[in-house]
């Protein structure tokens, strides 16, 4: 039972390795234990299902089971891209139930509404939404199971279930001194009513919680045993090689596949809308098959596209028409009485996501069911993707994640799933579909790119009375609601500095290049450019950085006075006003994914070479879950943010992407990686997002660090444009 | 068909000879720890050592290796108890996961050059990418290593 769901059948075992759940726990599978299936009426409540109505899972116990043997099998309904979503879900569990972190087997859910994340009504991991979603409902499911379990043992000793104590997966009666196994008694608490409102622990009780055990994945992460969605085989599966459009808006005209007839081990060509599978007997001699292949496109309505059209039509969008997000005060009347005024222009690229496993996904399926294996943050969307493509009901699609070799929003996407599954469908064959790197850099849902004008006004004394932000970016109807504000104003609308006079207006550019969730989405760059401006006050008024920010942060809001305490903790740590000589510091901060963030950098610039001595981030992000893991969070939100900051640019040319690979899309180095200081705020707040807001403030802190040692305003990304070099100085020297 | 010895396992395959190592090695002979990463060979995420020596695998036409011993990830332990993998494991160095085979090879052929090695040494022989940003959990415990290493031969 417990192997079956997720292994592919005829998939090769593993070489000389214990699987994850043999090294958890040798043993048994489990059977005839407790099978728990709560109703959980919070995620239904009206919320919108992503893919349409999906098929019930299939045991009845959706989240938790408890074998005979004591094994506790954990349902997450949070995929493992890294992030640790295959350790906190259980953990959140675990707490109430009382579980033994030894007896856990941690198992990937199924596409099914039950796994709706509470938050947002579908079953994708993003958003930083997963700990903030389950933290309440999987406690009570934790709180529910225990319940039964002690009920169950304490009918069995005759016994008051109020004087039974519960520890480490075993239940104890000290009066009688006697104790069990949960699994001892599973099979009797699942006979007993489900408890729908058992009372939870208050944070200050807490065991599991706030301590950081061995994140689940990662004992099969170092000896190749982890399966990852490119590492399925199937008996009978052709692999696919796929090459698409090389604008972004192009159709496929036609095929002409007779030289790649001659290739040993081809089979066939499958046409998608903009593009062709190759499918052959491996995936090598399907590459060559594809370089044979003669392909003709409609190039489409955006062939003329190029990166300095896309520039100046954002930069046009200033002096349009938008959606006001905020409007507090009267900014006009604000501008004209300020005794000073500043404006700014800040703008940025679009970015690739760049996951190291390059999309991929196998698909093996008739009119009677389809299977779908793959790293994905949407089951539910790969499961209707491959419905669409063999025509049938979703819930006839089982989807069998795996671990994702990386996410970062763009595995929240189907398109290779939809290509997989009309490429098996084609085939009537299993069919394993890897994207080369190129098509990975050149078809992404990129980044939008994004421009902003601020206006500011200072008074007399320096205090900032009014601020006026123009936002122009690329929304989609998926992102917002119709006829709502711009969904990319997010994070300036919403920031906490006290501002009497603050207008935010978003103008939605269509430009037709495809864009996704990059990353901490929004805030990959709205920090960089509202933190830079925040800056430009501050210096404009002649004050201190942290001084003009601490000011407009006092006395404010709960929101306000959190992010005052991270950009306080950071600056402290960081060192801010007691710079050694030479040394300058820079600092950012904002609320994004309902966490807290500020960070510093400590700088030195000699000619145009800058050298990054340290980076201190402060996070506030309510009930630490895994400390451990939330630092690791955080250190690599600041390497993806950091790569983007120094380098991160997709360019166009004639409606195409030129950058094809590393060579020429670049990612941060060893080398290049900074010493990184996580301060974590104690707080017992509900548990904010950790995963993404860790990629923005190292924008804003580093670019005003620059400022501070040059007097060069960087108001346009990537660093590299702007002539500098950059190192990192690992000792304290 | 192409000899090669893959962890010790002599192996006999039927593939073009242009096929590179990366995908004899994953497809052929059926071990999915080394990875496709770029294709390339600017990523390492398909590390393997030919000889002894470090090489990315996706650049490798399988012809050049015929008659080789070629190791994976795989080859390193039975229990994950190369001092690497046990540093790799104390440290929770891996995110997402998908490039530590790689890296983990790139760690261990270090180390078996410099038993000791600098941060610049670290920084100069560790050039797979990590887009996860597991750099300086790699180079903790890369010193962790080599410091159990030298302990363990003092014994």
């Amino acid at each position: 039972m417990l192997d079956a769901s997720d292994t592919p059948a005829g998939q090769r075992p593993p070489a000389l390795t214990l699987s994850r759940r043999d090294f958890i726990v040798a043993g048994a599978t489990i059977s005839g234990g407790l099978l728990l299936s709560l109703n959980l009426p919070a995620q239904e409540a009206g919320l919108p299902r992503a893919g349409g109505p999906a098929a019930a899972p299939r045991a009845p116990s959706a989240f938790l089971e408890i074998g005979a043997d004591g094994r506790i099998a954990i349902t997450t309904p949070a995929v493992e891209m890294g992030q640790g979503g295959h350790t906190a879900m259980p953990m959140m569990l675990l707490e109430e139930l009382g579980g033994s972190w030894s007896q856990l087997v941690v198992r990937d859910a199924a596409a099914a509404a039950i796994y709706n994340n509470p938050l947002f009504g579908a079953q994708s991991t993003v958003g930083s939404f997963s700990v903030r979603g389950w933290y309440v409902e999987l406690r009570r499911i934790g709180a529910a199971a225990r319940t039964m379990l002690v009920q169950a043992a304490a009918a069995q000793w005759g016994v008051s279930a109020g004087e039974c104590t519960v520890a480490e997966g075993r239940i104890g009666h000290a009066a009688s001194n006697r104790s069990c196994g949960f699994g001892e008694v599973a099979a009797a608490a699942a006979r007993l009513p489900v408890p729908q409102d058992p009372p939870l622990k208050p944070p200050s009780a807490y065991k599991l919680i706030g301590s950081s055990p061995r994140r689940t994945d990662v004992i099969d992460k170092v000896d190749g045993s982890a399966k990852f969605g490119i590492d399925i085989m199937l008996p009978g599966m052709l692999y696919g090689a796929v090459q698409q459009c090389p604008t972004l808006s192009g159709k496929l005209k036609s095929v002409d596949d007779s030289e790649a007839r001659a290739v040993k081990g081809y089979h066939s060509t499958v046409g998608l809308p903009d593009g062709v599978v190759v499918l052959a007997a491996s995936y090598w001699q399907a590459r060559k098959a594809l370089a044979k292949v003669k392909v003709q496109y409609d190039l489409g309505a955006m062939a003329g596209l190029d990166s300095a059209g896309v520039s100046r039509r954002l930069r046009a969008g200033f002096d349009e028409e938008g959606r006001v997000s905020r409007n507090d005060g009267d900014v006009a009347t604000a501008l004209t009485g300020a005794a000073r005024t500043l404006q700014a222009e800040y703008e940025v690229p679009y970015l690739a996501h760049a996951c190291m496993e390059p999309m991929n996904c196998t698909v093996r399926g008739d009119d009677a069911g389809v299977d779908v294996w793959c790293g994905t943050q949407s089951p539910q969307a790969a499961q209707a993707a491959a419905a669409a493509a063999f025509g049938v009901p979703v819930e006839k699609v089982q989807v069998h994640v795996q671990y994702l070799g990386g996410g970062f929003g763009r595995r929240g996407e189907a398109d290779y799933a939809a290509q997989a599954a009309a490429a098996a469908k084609a085939s009537g064959r299993p069919v394993k579909l890897v994207w080369s790197r190129e098509e990975d850099i050149q078809h992404d849902f990129y980044r939008p790119a994004a421009a902003v004008r601020f206006r500011g006004g200072l008074d007399a004394a320096g205090k900032l009375v009014a601020l006026e932000a123009r936002m122009v970016s690329a929304s989609s109807p998926s992102f917002a609601p119709p006829n709502g504000p711009p969904f990319f104003t997010g994070g300036v609308a919403d920031q906490h500095y006290a501002i009497p006079n603050f207008r935010v207006t978003g103008i939605d550019k269509k430009l037709g290049v495809r864009f996704g969730f990059w990353r901490s989405v929004n805030d990959s760059h709205n920090p960089f450019m509202f933190e830079g401006f925040v800056d430009e006050l501050a210096r404009a008024a002649g004050q201190d950085p942290l001084a003009f920010r601490r000011a407009l942060l006092a006395g404010g809001k709960p929101g306000a006075k959190r992010v005052l305490g991270v950009l306080e903790l950071a600056a402290a740590r960081a060192g801010w006003g007691k710079a050694r000589p030479g040394h300058f510091l820079g600092l950012g901060c904002f609320e994004g994914f309902g966490s807290f963030i500020a960070t510093a950098c400590d700088i030195t610039v000699k000619g145009r070479e800058i050298t990054l001595h340290k980076v201190t981030t402060a996070v506030d992000c309510g009930v630490a879950v895994h400390p451990d893991n939330i630092r690791a969070q955080l250190e690599g939100g600041m390497a993806y943010g950091l790569t983007a900051l120094l380098r991160g640019e997709i360019t166009l040319e004639n409606g195409a992407v030129k950058q094809t690979n590393f060579t020429d899309y670049p990612m941060l180095s060893m080398a290049e990686m900074p010493l990184f200081e996580a301060h974590i705020v104690p707080s017992t707040e509900a548990p904010g997002g950790i995963g993404e807001p860790g990629t923005g403030p190292i924008s804003p802190a580093l670019a005003n660090a620059i400022y501070a040692a040059t007097g060069e305003r960087i108001r346009t990304l990537p660093l590299s444009r702007h002539g500098y070099t950059f190192k990192v100085q690992r000792s304290r020297a | 068909m192409i000899k090669l010895t893959v962890n010790g396992v002599p192996h006999e395959v039927d593939v073009e000879d242009d096929t590179p190592l990366l995908w004899v090695i994953r497809d052929a002979v059926g071990l999915t720890g080394t990875k496709f990463g770029c294709g390339v060979g600017a990523c390492g995420a398909c590390t393997v050592l030919v000889d002894g020596e470090l090489a990315r695998s996706c650049l490798l036409p399988v012809s050049a290796v015929a008659g080789r011993a070629v190791m994976t990830i795989e080859g390193l332990s039975h229990d994950k108890s190369h001092p690497v993998q046990q540093a790799w494991l104390a440290e929770s160095v891996p995110q997402c996961g998908y490039c530590q085979s790689g890296q983990i090879l790139a760690a261990v052929s270090l180390l078996k050059r410099k038993p000791h090695p600098t941060d610049a040494d670290i920084d100069s022989a560790m050039t797979n990418i990590c887009r996860c940003g597991t750099y300086n959990r790699m180079r903790t415990a890369i010193h962790a290593a080599a410091a159990q290493t030298a302990k363990d031969r003092r014994g």
